[in-house]
């Protein structure tokens, strides 16, 4: 082997890509700044270029980005003109809380809200979701059964603050369903194809119902309405008074304890 | 007071103590750390060498910068949440540990996984392999001087990464494979995208060969350098390219099959040379095998289901959750409680790109594993530094550090 044939060779590959890099693909390239990069990258799906120019000018062209890209997660509530946001109204999360539970850094804090009457209501009051913490794991998005929570493409999140401004609460993580549906189109299909498999059940079910009715009505010995709410009334009264007796009961066996002690 | 003169230097303070004597420099062995900041040691490796000259007479790699308690926070995590965790002990090769700790799993839940799972997987596992051969390459050249070979390999990494990224969402930590199966199907276009890349990747490999292996630059910096024999291979419990440059055929793939690799084509390259020469020329091979069994992976990908119906393993697939209040309860009671193995324990390893990687998970049959622990090939191939390195020069140490590719990730844990 000569001396400097491997200096030789290996310059003249570089050389060559050199070239390569005014042949292969120049023309491809975004004409305008903030153009979207045309889709040869393998992300759309479409055949790789090994050759030529590789470099995106970030950030004036972007890369196109997978459907299943996630980073951090977001909120979605229907965006109807008789929803308020401000007053919760039309959030899809329930606050059910396994995004929580799944969560494996524990980002997610949510606070359940409660009715007039104390009784908790299905909705998230407060919803936090601490942005340096989570991992970008998506099993939030993955596991909600609401479809309430999903991962954002959005990837330019540097801010000059770090640490109550990366604590995101529930106003800044709504999103309308019309954003999801744009960056998730194949997801949107899907959860459309439910929805609609739903409402096929639904009505398959009160169809149903109804045609029982009918027959029942047909055969002439339908329940008349008040008698089937005098018995229910019945029922229920011979319940609340079984759980009386229990009661007493066991208050007795309470009382009966110190005594014999 | 007399008022200051800033012209004048300061008087000396009183306090200041008088400067040692120069001592005569001993004849002994000089001692130099190489790390824990140092580019060619791949992370936070320090390197204690004790040098004459130039001549290495030790090299104690002390490890522990990257200790991340790992091995406990598996312990808190469900089983699930250990598929997050398991691919983030090594940013090279995540898709095989990924694979690792599921197959561990997997054997303590005795659960079957469907067929398309299996083949995607050993697709996966084979890319992740290729990704991280093509960094050992561009590494191991850059740290030599060669620094235009890691443009090209970070050229074909680039695009394998964007097939982990619409895959699993993810480019590095997909988390794409769960116990019982995958987590979701795979996208469309997904199998012409990787047959295009896999129809590339030849003419690529050669390009990379064209710059080096013929160089003689390269072969000088590498042939006879950080020599392991064959039976400090075994002595030091070395696995993958390491103990088969040694001369021995042992890759997990051949010696205990999982996910069905015995029926796949393909060579266990080897070599009895045993030198950095030796590994880097069984890795370039074995990026040759790995795209003709992805290519075979590629061409038997059967349809069907992508996860068990094992509601107690795998969740059941979405749609069903608003039909079905069986469902809906399967899907709750998986992810409060979390899946719950009989109590025993299971050993599984894998042919990591870095040789062999192995969980072994302890179940008490509660929701969290017991006690989860690595056996990782970076941790077992470092120990026999010292052995490649003694009585050479202290600049094939750095070639000696390059061609073990470790990832302290996994030496750290």
């Amino acid at each position: 082997m000569a001396f400097g044939s491997g200096v030789i060779r290996g310059m003249g590959i570089t050389f060559r890509h050199l070239v390569e890099s005014y042949v292969i693909g120049f023309k491809e390239q975004p004409a305008a700044a903030g153009d979207l990069v045309a889709p040869t990258a393998v992300r759309a799906g479409m055949p790789v270029r090994t050759g030529g120019m590789q470099t995106v000018q970030y950030p004036d062209e972007k890369l196109p980005i997978p459907e299943r890209f996630r980073y951090l997660p977001f909120l979605l509530y229907e965006d109807d003109a008789d929803n308020d946001r401000e007053a919760f109204d039309g959030i899809r999360c329930t606050a059910c809380g396994i995004c929580a539970k799944v969560c494996p850094p524990q980002c997610i804090w949510i606070v359940q809200g409660k009715g007039d009457d104390g009784k908790p209501r299905p909705v998230a009051t407060e919803f936090y979701i601490d942005a340096s913490i989570c991992m970008s794991c998506g099993f939030c998005a993955e596991y909600c059964p609401f479809d309430a929570i999903k991962m954002d493409h959005d990837y330019e999140l540097s801010s000059y603050e770090r640490h109550e401004s990366w604590v995101y609460d529930l106003q800044e993580l709504l999103h309308p369903v019309a954003y999801h549906a744009a960056i998730h189109p194949t997801d949107w299909q899907r959860e459309l194809e439910e929805q609609r498999a739903k409402d096929e059940a639904k009505r398959r079910k009160a169809e149903a119902k109804a045609a029982k009715a009918a027959a029942a009505g047909a055969d002439g010995d339908a329940e008349d309405p008040e008698a089937a709410k005098q018995r229910k009334l019945e029922a229920r009264q011979k319940m609340l008074d079984a759980r009386k007796a229990r009661e007493a009961a066991k208050a007795a066996e309470q009382g009966d304890a110190p005594d014999e002690a | 007071m007399k008022p200051l003169d800033l012209m004048q230097p300061p008087p000396p303070p009183s306090r200041r103590r008088e400067a040692p004597a120069p001592q005569p420099v001993a004849d002994g062995p000089m001692v130099l750390n190489i790390g824990p900041h140092h580019p060619s040691t791949h992370g936070v490796l320090r390197v204690v060498v004790e040098l004459d000259g130039e001549r290495v007479l030790s090299a104690t790699p002390d490890i522990g910068y990257l200790h991340t308690g790992i091995e406990k926070t598996f312990e808190a995590k469900s089983y699930v949440k250990g598929t997050t965790l398991a691919p983030r002990m090594s940013y090279l090769s995540p898709i095989n540990n990924n694979l690792s700790y599921v197959l561990s799993v997997e054997h303590l839940l005795q659960v079957e996984v469907p067929e398309r799972a299996t083949v995607t997987r050993v697709l996966l596992a084979e890319l992740d392999r290729l990704a991280s051969h093509l960094v050992f390459i561009g590494i191991h050249a850059l740290d030599l001087g060669a620094s235009s070979v890691m443009l090209y390999t970070f050229r074909e990494r680039e695009q394998i990464l964007d097939l982990m990224e619409m895959v699993g969402g993810a480019r590095m930590f997909p988390s794409y494979i769960r116990p019982g199966g995958l987590a979701f199907d795979l996208p469309p276009g997904f199998e012409e995208a990787v047959a295009t890349l896999l129809d590339k990747m030849p003419a690529a490999i050669d390009q990379y060969e064209r710059l080096l292996t013929k160089n003689p630059m390269w072969k000088r910096r590498t042939i006879g350098v950080a020599v392991l024999g064959a039976e400090d291979a075994i002595r030091f419990g070395v696995t993958g390219t390491a103990m088969r440059a040694a001369g021995i055929g042992y890759d997990l793939r051949r010696a205990l099959p999982y996910c069905g690799y015995e029926h796949y084509d393909f060579d266990v390259p080897m070599h009895t040379d045993g030198d950095a020469y030796a590994r880097y020329l069984l890795r370039i091979a074995e990026m040759r095998e790995s795209v003709k069994i992805a290519a075979q992976a590629l061409a038997r990908l059967p349809d069907g289901p992508y996860a068990t119906a094992d509601r107690k393993v795998a969740p059941p697939p979405k749609h069903e959750l608003a039909t079905s209040m069986e469902a809906v309860i399967h899907h709750f009671k998986l992810w409060t409680e979390g899946i719950k193995p009989p109590p025993g324990e299971a050993y599984v390893a894998v042919e990591a790109p870095r040789g062999e990687m192995g969980f072994y998970i302890v179940s008490d049959g509660s929701g969290r594993p017991y006690r989860v622990h690595m056996r990782s090939p970076s941790f077992v191939n470092l120990q026999a530094l010292e052995t490649m390195v003694k009585g050479s020069l202290v600049a094939d140490l750095v070639t000696a550090v390059a061609s073990l590719d470790p990832v302290l990730g996994e030496v750290d844990r």
